[in-house]
């Protein structure tokens, strides 16, 4: 009898210990979801709206697709995003890089951007990333003080080298990718 | 009379417009996301984050061997178990050194995993939703660009781990003279 209970609560234990942990999963997901994603989605959504809806989007267009569907342009925007002084700037919570990506896709939706640069410009848009967090980054990673005083320029000059080079391998990476 | 009433329409009109897309990315990508993080995050929760970190300490060892251990595989695994921002505790098993150049890495890799994990990332999805519903409205599959999103990505934080290393050993150097 003794040993029948045992594996009784041995089995209630763990099949709850999997749906408690499944259910604390659900959760959390639903949390970060409320808090995160649906209200970028929102502001994400009056943007594309306004941009849609007013024409502003031709003028963007015909500013941004110039620069976003040749590989020279992907690159200007590329070192000017990885300037050192910039790009702390323009990091924060992905923000900046967010609505250039959403109004390239809203061209790229519509045609006036070749697909193929999608690749690319993933890339282009994004040589800033977490430039401004680096102090903070390290701390996490429990730095010493000596270490952020040199790996915060050490970061913010690598990105002047690696961003645009992330554009040139994404670019010969997108080959084949959507021509038909 | 009439000029403000194509006023007020072109106004509600932005709106609507809005309001389409809002509906449009709720009942698209929404509820793959969130049954997705569902599933991942208990993942983590059963497989225990704490199994990287043995492989942060080997990872710290010299020898040309362990740099794509160093800022490819464990930056990959940090991002995806510990998810942004706390993946850059990771770090902490490296020498000083070797500090920045993994966090360089590691938060790089916070947007191309998006593709594939969004769970990673999910305040930030739209550095890479952005552009991919340019691509979903053309009609083309997302995976491709995804896959390669991710894959060049691996690349990229390589190359960037062994470029930050670099510059911050020269930095160090010369900071020692000084």
């Amino acid at each position: 009898m003794d040993a029948i209970n045992k594996l009784l609560v041995t089995i209630g234990r763990s099949v709850g210990g999997v749906v408690g942990t499944l259910y604390q999963a659900g959760r959390d997901a639903v949390e970060t979801t409320i808090r995160n994603v649906i209200p970028f989605m929102a502001f994400i959504s009056f943007i594309i709206g306004l941009i849609l809806a007013t024409g502003i989007g031709d003028k963007i267009a015909n500013a941004i697709s110039g620069s976003a569907s040749s590989l020279g342009g992907l690159l200007l925007v590329s070192v000017v995003c990885a300037i050192p002084v910039l790009s702390p700037l323009l990091g924060p919570g992905a923000v900046i890089a967010q609505i250039v990506g959403t109004l390239l896709g809203v061209e790229i939706g519509k045609g006036t951007i070749p697909a193929q640069y999608a690749l690319p410009a993933l890339f282009a848009i994004n040589p800033q990333v977490g430039c401004d967090f680096i102090p903070v980054g390290l701390a996490l990673g429990e730095a010493e003080p000596e270490t952020v005083e040199v790996g915060v320029p050490a970061v913010l000059f690598s990105r002047l080298v690696t961003g645009p080079l992330a554009v040139v391998i994404a670019y010969f990476a997108s080959f084949g990718l959507y021509n038909n | 009379m009439d000029t403000l009433a194509v006023w007020a329409q072109d106004f509600i009109g932005v709106f609507n417009q809005g309001g389409a897309v809002l509906l449009s990315l709720m009942g698209g990508i929404l509820p793959t996301l969130v049954v997705l993080l569902t599933a991942v995050n208990a993942l983590i929760r059963l497989i225990g984050p704490e199994k990287i970190e043995s492989l942060g300490v080997k990872a710290a060892q010299p020898g040309i061997q362990w740099y794509p251990v160093r800022y490819m595989v464990l930056p990959f695994l940090a991002v995806f178990f510990f998810t942004n921002p706390m993946a850059y505790t990771v770090g902490r098993f490296l020498p000083e050194r070797q500090k920045p150049a993994f966090y360089d890495a590691a938060v790089s890799f916070v947007h191309p995993i998006l593709g594939i994990f969004p769970h990673a990332n999910p305040g930030e999805l739209f550095v890479w939703a952005g552009i991919s519903s340019g691509i979903a409205a053309l009609g083309f599959d997302l995976g491709p660009l995804a896959i390669r999103y991710l894959l060049v990505g691996l690349v990229v934080i390589f190359i960037r781990g062994i470029v930050t290393e670099f510059i911050t050993k020269v930095m160090m150097a010369r900071k020692g003279n000084a």
